[in-house]
C-alpha cells in the first residue's frame, strides 16, 4: 500500500484477488482513478471487468487486497447500500430500471436526499421537481415522464439508467457497457453525454465498443486474466504488441 | 463385550428360528406327558418324570414345570393332561406339549396332580437335566438365562453340574452368570458374594441392574458399597447403550426422512421447482402399496410376502406418470416464477388429498407388514424391528441409484446439463421440455417409492403426505440446495437431533426445537450445509 | 406534516371505497337491530358474524397484500401473526369470564384448573385489562415479525427460502400452542367467552358494535396501506419487489424497508385476529396451521395483488364461497379451493381486479397516467 498515492485518489484499488470455485476473476488487481478523471477499461471476455465492478459496489467481497474510496473508507467493509450513499453510482451491463415504475418515479427513486424509511415515508413530492425536469431533459426523456420504464425501447432505458446516475449526483459513476446494442448515432450521442457528465464527476467507463472508446477519449486500462496488462493512451495500449495478442488470440 | 452379546443375539435367533422337533419324539413325549396323568402314587409319578427327562425333549419342559407348581390336571373324562391356570371356579386351559389354548371348563370336570417335596426335588433335576443338561447348546443357553432371571436357589446344584461339562464358551458364560446371580440374591459369605458382584457388573444391562438393587438391602456392608458401585458402573454403561438406541431411532427417522426429501431434492434442488403436491407423490405411493395388496389379498394370498416387492415399480411408475402429467399440465408454464408455482402446487395437493378422500375415504387403510419385515431383534441393549432395518437399506439405495443415474446416465448427464445452462443445453441438441419432464417425473416417481416404505410404518390415509411436506422442504434447504448429498447429510442430522431431543424436551418440543434450529440455521447460511458456490448462483 | 399524511390515501378510488366500507359497516348492523326480524330487510344475527368475518379477513388479506403485492415477500406465515393477536385478544375475553367458568374460579380459566394449575401463568399477567391486551394485540405479531425479518432480511433471505422460512414459523407455532403445558389452552384453544368491556359477548347490541368495529378497521387499514403505498416508500418498496439488487445500488438498505412493511403487515393481521375472536367465540391452534396461512395467500391472488382492493374482494368472494360450498356440498370445496389456486397463477395472474383494469384499459385505448401500482405477472 502506497499512503500518499491513496489519499490522492478517488479509488484506490490494491492487491484485490476474487475467486470463484478455484477460477481466480482478479488476481492481485491493482489500480487508480484520480478525482475528477474519466478512465475507460476494456479487455477481453473473462477479463474480471465486471468482477471489478463488482467488488467496488460491494455485491462481491474480495478474498484479498484494498479497495479504498476517497482516500479513507474501505469499501470491503461496506455492503451495496452503504457504498452507494458514499457517493459511487452503477450503470449495469444490462439495462436494469424500475420497470413498473415510471420514467419519472425512477428518477425521484435515484435523486439524492436520504434513504431511510422514515425519511421516504413522510416525503413530499415536489421538492427534486426541477432537478428531475432537468435531468429528463439531459437523457431527453422529457416526452415520456409518465410512461412506464419498461415501455422504453432499449436504448432510452440505458439513457434512462445514466439519467438515474445523475440524479444519485455519485463522486464516481461506473459504467458498464453504456452503448451495447446501440444504433451508430445513438452511441456517438452517449460519448457526448458521458464526456458531458465526466466534467463534474470522476467516471469509470467499460467497454468493448473500441470507436466509442477512441471517441472519449481518454486514459485507457487494459485488463486480462484479472490483473492489468497496459494502461496509457489508446493509441499507445493498441501498440503494445501484449494487448494485440491477447485481443487477437495466440 | 459388544462382540460377545452379538453371539448371545445370535445364538437366541437361532433358537427361535430351529426347526420344530422331529414329530416321532413329539408323540414320545406327548405319551409321556399322559403318563403323569396316570401314576397311581408319588413313586409312579416320579418314574413318569424320570422317564421324561430321559428323553432330552426340552418340550417337556412346560408340563415338569406345571407339576413342580401345582398347575397340572388331568381331565375327569377321559384323562386328558393340561395345563390349567384358576380362574374363580374355572381353569383356563392349555395344551402342555403345543402351547395352544384349550379353552376354559370348569375346574370340577378336572383333577390337579400333586406333587410331595421329594418329587419337587426330582422335577427340579429333570428340569435341569432337559435344560441346563440338554444337548442342544442354544437350549442350555436360554435355560442359564433363564435361571438367572428367577435366580431360584434350588437350581444351583444342577447348575454346577451343567457348568462343569459345559463346553461352548457363550454358554459357560451365562451359567457363570447365572450361578453369580444365585450367590447374590441367596445366603453366601461375603468373599463369595463380592466374585459374583464382580460377575454381574461385568455383564451389565437392565436385568443386572435389578437384582444389585435387590442386593444392598440385605447384605454386609462392604458388599451393599460394592453393590452400589456396580450400579453405578451399569448405569453408566447403560446410558451408553441408551445414546447408541438413541442414534438408531435417529438414523431410522433420518431414513424416513431422506425417502420422503429425496424426490424433492431432483424436484426442487435440481430443477427448482417448488412442488407443494410432493406429499401427495408420497401418498399416492403408499395407496399404490394399498391396492396391490388389496389385489393380492384377494386373488393370489400366496403372493403376499412380495406384496412390497410388487408394488414397488408400480408405485414408481403410477406417482411418476403423476409427476409427468403435472409438469406438462401445469408447471411448464409456471416455470422462472416460483412463487406462483408454489401456489398452483399447493393447490394440486388439495385436489389429490381430495379426489383420494372421495375414492377411497377419509379413514386410515390397511397396510400389511410382510412376514420379513415383521418382527424385531436385539443387538446388546438396543432393539431393532426389521421393518426400519429395511427402510434405512432402502434409503440408501434409493439415494445410490439416483446417485449413479444422475452421474452416469445419458438421462443425467442432460439433466445436469439443462439445470446449468438450459439455453445452451437446447442449442446442443438437448429437448429441454422433455428433459424437464422427466426430471420431474423421476423426482415423483422416487416419492412414490417413499410413499411403498411408508407405507409399513405410517397411517395410510389421505393426509400422510402433508405430515412430511415441511419436513422434506426443510432438510433440502438445511443440506443445501442442489446437492444430494447435503439431503443425505441432512435428514440424517435432522433426524438423529430430533431422536436427542425426545427425551429431554418430548416428541413435538423437540420437533419445535429442530424446526427453530433450521429457521435460525438458514439465517447463517442462506444456502443450506453445502452451498454451491460461483458466479452462476450470484445472479 | 403526519396529519397530511394519512390524507394522502384520500383520492377518488379511496374515498368510493372508504365510503362502501363504513357504508356496509352502518348499513347491516342497522338492518339487523333496527328492522324487526321477520321484515324481508332483516339481517338475522348469525349473518353480521359472519359478514364480520368476512370484513377480519378482508384487512388480514390487505396486510398480505402489503408484503407481498407491493415488496414481493410471499409471507407463508401470516396465519400466526393473526392467529397470535386472536390469542392475546382470548387471553382477554378468557380473564372477562371471572368466576362464571364451568369451575367458578376467580382467577384461573377453567383449562387450567383442569389442568391442576395453582396459579396464573406470569404471561397471563396484564390481560384482565383491556388497554393491555390491545397492546398485546398489536406488538406480540409485531414483536415476532420484527424478529423473524431482523434475521431472514439481514441474511438476504428472499423468495422461495423466506416463504418456506415463514410455513415452518407457523408450523413450529402450531405444534406449541397445541401443547397443554404452554398455558393456552391446547388443542381446545380458548373459548366460552362471556364479556368484552363489560358488554356480553353474544348479545345483538355487541354484535353490532364488534361489526362496526371491523368495518372501521378495515377501513383505517385500507387508508394506511393507500397512504403507505403513495408515498415514496411505496416506490422504494415496488422498486425492491421488481429490482431487489438495483434497489441496493441506489442507496437504499433493503433489508430496513422489508422489515419495516413486514412489521407493519404483522400488526395488521394481528388486529384482523383480534376482531374475529369475539365474533366467531373462538381461537384454537388450527389458525396456526399452514395450510390456513396458504389459503390466505389465495384471496390475495384471486382478487389481484398489488392492488388494495384486490384483496379485500378476494378474501370476501372465497369466504363467501367457502361458507357456501362447505355447506351446500362439503366434498366439493376442497376441489374448488385447490381448482382455484391453479386457475389463478395459471390464467389470471393478475387477479380480479387486475384482469378488469387490463380489460377497461384496452377498451378505453388511452395510455393516459398509467397506474404506477399496477404488479408485474412474473414474479
Amino acid at each position: 500500500m502506497n499512503p500518499d498515492l491513496m489519499t490522492r485518489t478517488l479509488l484506490y484499488l490494491d492487491g484485490v484477488s476474487v475467486s470463484f470455485d478455484g477460477f481466480r476473476a482478479l488476481n492481485n488487481l491493482s489500480f487508480t482513478i484520480l478525482p475528477g478523471e474519466m478512465r475507460a477499461i476494456i479487455g477481453p471476455n473473462g477479463a474480471g471487468k465486471t468482477t471489478m465492478m463488482d467488488v467496488v459496489t460491494g455485491k462481491t467481497r474480495p478474498d484479498a487486497g484494498h479497495v479504498i474510496f476517497d482516500g479513507k473508507v474501505d469499501l470491503t467493509k461496506q455492503d451495496e447500500a452503504a457504498i452507494a450513499s458514499l457517493g459511487i453510482g452503477r450503470k449495469f451491463q444490462k439495462p436494469t430500471v424500475f420497470e413498473s415504475h415510471t420514467v419519472w418515479d425512477n428518477l425521484d427513486l435515484a435523486i439524492e436526499g436520504a434513504r431511510d424509511p422514515a425519511s421516504t415515508l413522510f416525503h413530499m413530492e415536489g421538492e427534486e421537481r426541477d432537478r428531475i425536469e432537468e435531468i429528463l431533459g439531459i437523457v431527453r426523456l422529457r416526452e415520456r415522464r409518465y410512461e412506464l420504464a419498461g415501455a422504453l425501447s432499449h436504448g432510452q432505458k440505458q439513457w434512462l439508467e445514466i439519467g438515474m446516475l445523475l440524479a444519485q449526483n455519485p463522486k464516481l459513476l461506473l459504467v458498464d457497457e453504456p452503448v451495447a446494442g446501440m444504433t451508430d448515432a445513438e452511441t456517438a450521442e452517449t460519448a457526448d453525454l458521458l464526456r458531458e457528465i465526466a466534467r463534474t464527476h470522476s467516471v469509470v467507463v467499460v467497454e468493448h465498443d473500441m470507436t466509442f472508446v477512441r471517441d472519449l477519449g481518454v486514459k485507457v486500462t487494459v485488463l486480462h486474466e484479472g490483473s492489468v496488462l497496459a494502461e496509457g493512451s489508446l493509441d499507445h495500449v493498441s501498440a503494445d504488441p501484449r494487448v494485440v495478442e491477447v485481443y487477437l488470440g495466440r | 463385550m459388544v462382540l460377545r452379546r452379538l453371539l448371545y443375539a445370535l445364538a437366541l435367533a437361532c433358537a427361535l428360528l430351529a426347526p420344530v422337533q422331529p414329530a416321532i419324539a413329539q408323540a414320545d413325549t406327548a405319551s409321556l406327558i399322559q403318563a403323569l396323568g396316570e401314576a397311581k402314587n408319588y413313586t409312579e409319578l416320579e418314574q413318569a418324570v424320570d422317564a421324561l427327562a430321559a428323553t432330552g425333549d426340552s418340550a417337556a419342559v412346560p408340563a415338569l414345570e406345571a407339576l413342580s407348581a401345582g398347575a397340572l390336571y388331568t381331565k375327569k373324562l377321559g384323562g386328558a393332561v393340561l395345563i390349567g391356570v384358576e380362574r374363580g371356579a374355572d381353569l383356563a386351559l392349555t395344551d402342555p406339549l403345543t402351547g395352544e389354548s384349550a379353552g376354559t371348563e370348569p375346574a370340577g370336570g378336572y383333577e390337579r396332580i400333586r406333587v410331595n417335596n421329594r418329587l419337587r426335588r426330582a422335577l427340579r433335576g429333570a428340569i435341569g437335566a432337559l435344560t441346563l443338561l440338554s444337548p442342544k447348546p442354544d437350549v442350555r443357553q436360554a435355560a442359564a438365562e433363564a435361571v438367572y432371571k428367577n435366580r431360584d436357589a434350588g437350581a444351583l446344584e444342577i447348575l454346577e453340574e451343567a457348568l462343569a461339562k459345559e463346553s461352548v464358551a457363550s454358554v459357560r458364560v451365562a451359567m457363570i452368570e447365572a450361578k453369580a446371580a444365585i450367590q447374590l440374591a441367596g445366603e453366601a459369605d461375603d468373599a463369595t458374594k463380592l466374585a459374583a458382584l464382580e460377575i454381574i457388573e461385568k455383564r451389565g444391562g437392565r436385568e443386572s441392574l435389578a437384582l444389585l438393587g435387590q442386593v444392598s438391602a440385605n447384605a454386609s456392608p462392604a458388599v451393599a458399597e460394592a453393590a452400589q458401585a456396580a450400579v453405578k458402573k451399569i448405569q453408566a454403561e447403560l446410558q451408553w447403550w441408551a445414546i447408541l438406541q438413541n442414534i438408531t431411532y435417529g438414523i431410522s427417522l433420518g431414513s424416513v426422512l431422506l425417502l420422503a426429501a429425496i424426490g424433492l431434492a431432483i424436484t426442487f434442488g435440481v430443477m427448482g421447482v417448488i412442488n407443494m403436491a410432493h406429499g401427495e407423490m408420497v401418498m399416492i405411493g403408499a395407496y399404490t402399496t394399498f391396492m396391490v395388496q388389496e389385489v393380492i389379498r384377494t386373488s393370489f394370498p400366496a403372493l403376499f410376502d412380495v406384496s412390497i416387492l410388487i408394488a414397488l415399480p408400480l408405485a414408481f411408475l403410477v406417482a411418476g406418470a403423476v409427476g409427468v402429467a403435472i409438469e406438462r399440465g401445469i408447471i411448464r408454464f409456471l416455470y422462472g416464477r416460483p412463487l406462483e408455482t408454489l401456489l398452483a402446487t399447493w393447490g394440486l395437493s388439495l385436489i389429490l388429498q381430495q379426489a383420494v378422500r372421495t375414492i377411497f375415504g377419509p379413514t386410515n387403510r390397511e397396510v400389511g407388514n410382510p412376514s420379513w419385515m415383521s418382527g424385531a431383534f436385539d443387538i446388546g441393549q438396543i432393539s431393532l424391528t426389521y421393518g426400519r432395518l429395511w427402510i434405512v437399506v432402502f434409503g440408501l439405495i434409493v439415494f445410490a441409484a439416483l446417485m449413479l443415474m444422475l452421474r452416469r446416465t445419458p438421462l443425467g448427464l442432460q439433466m445436469r446439463a439443462v439445470t446449468q445452462n438450459r439455453r445452451m443445453a437446447a442449442s446442443m441438441g438437448i429437448r429441454t421440455p422433455w428433459v424437464d419432464a422427466m426430471t420431474f417425473g423421476l423426482g415423483s416417481g422416487v416419492a412414490g417409492l417413499a410413499g411403498v416404505a411408508l407405507s409399513q410404518i405410517d397411517n395410510v390415509s389421505p393426509n400422510l403426505g402433508q405430515g412430511y411436506i415441511i419436513d422434506s422442504f426443510m432438510i433440502v434447504i438445511f443440506g443445501g440446495v442442489g446437492n444430494l448429498w447435503g439431503t443425505l447429510v441432512g435428514a440424517f442430522t435432522l433426524g438423529v437431533v430430533n431422536k436427542f431431543l425426545e427425551p429431554y424436551a418430548g416428541a413435538v418440543l423437540g420437533k419445535i426445537f429442530v424446526l427453530v434450529f433450521i429457521i435460525l440455521f438458514i439465517q447463517v447460511r442462506p444456502r443450506g450445509l453445502f452451498a454451491l458456490k460461483g458466479r452462476a448462483v450470484e445472479q | 406534516m403526519k396529519g397530511g399524511f394519512l390524507l394522502r390515501g384520500l383520492d377518488r378510488g379511496g374515498l368510493i371505497f372508504l365510503a362502501i366500507v363504513l357504508g356496509v359497516g352502518i348499513l347491516v348492523p342497522a338492518l339487523n337491530l333496527l328492522v324487526p326480524p321477520g321484515n324481508p330487510f332483516h339481517v338475522p344475527g348469525y349473518a353480521v358474524s359472519l359478514v364480520g368475518k368476512y370484513l377480519c379477513f378482508a384487512l388480514l388479506a390487505l396486510s398480505i397484500d402489503l408484503v407481498w403485492g407491493y415488496c414481493g415477500i410471499l409471507s407463508l406465515g401470516h396465519g400466526a401473526f393473526f392467529a397470535l393477536g386472536g390469542y392475546a385478544m382470548g387471553m382477554y375475553l378468557m380473564r372477562q369470564i371471572g368466576a362464571r367458568g364451568v369451575y367458578a374460579n376467580p382467577e384461573l380459566p377453567d383449562f387450567m384448573v383442569f389442568l391442576n394449575w395453582k396459579e396464573l401463568p406470569w404471561y397471563w399477567y396484564g390481560f384482565d385489562q383491556f388497554w393491555f391486551a390491545a397492546i398485546m394485540v398489536i406488538a406480540v405479531p409485531g414483536a415476532l415479525a420484527f424478529l423473524l425479518g431482523w434475521f431472514a432480511f439481514r441474511s438476504r433471505v428472499t423468495g422461495v427460502y423466506l416463504s418456506i422460512i415463514t410455513q415452518a414459523m407457523t408450523f413450529a407455532l402450531l405444534l406449541a400452542f397445541f401443547r397443554n403445558d404452554m398455558g393456552f389452552g391446547g388443542n381446545n384453544g380458548l373459548t366460552d367467552f362471556k364479556d368484552i368491556l363489560g358488554y356480553p359477548v353474544q348479545a345483538a347490541g355487541t354484535r353490532a358494535t364488534l361489526f362496526f368495529a371491523s368495518a372501521l378497521a378495515l377501513a383505517l387499514g385500507f387508508l394506511l396501506c393507500r397512504a403507505i403505498i403513495r408515498s415514496k416508500l411505496g416506490k422504494v418498496l415496488i422498486a425492491i419487489r421488481d429490482a431487489e439488487s438495483r434497489t441496493r445500488f441506489l442507496g437504499y438498505r433493503v433489508e430496513h424497508y422489508k422489515l419495516f412493511v413486514f412489521t407493519l403487515s404483522a400488526c395488521m393481521a394481528g388486529v384482523a385476529g383480534a376482531l374475529y375472536v369475539p365474533q366467531v367465540g373462538i381461537i384454537n391452534p388450527s389458525e396456526f396451521s399452514p395450510a390456513q396461512s396458504i389459503e390466505m395467500v389465495i384471496w390475495v391472488a384471486v382478487g389481484g395483488r398489488g392492488t388494495l382492493i384486490g384483496p379485500v374482494i378476494g378474501a370476501i368472494l372465497v369466504n363467501f364461497g367457502k361458507t357456501y360450498f362447505t355447506a351446500a356440498i362439503p366434498d366439493f370445496w376442497l376441489f374448488a379451493l385447490g381448482g382455484l389456486f391453479i386457475a389463478v397463477t395459471l390464467f389470471l395472474p393478475k387477479g380480479i381486479v387486475g384482469a378488469v383494469t387490463d380489460w377497461t384499459k384496452r377498451y378505453r385505448k388511452t395510455p393516459s397516467r398509467p397506474d404506477p401500482v399496477a404488479p408485474k405477472p412474473a414474479e
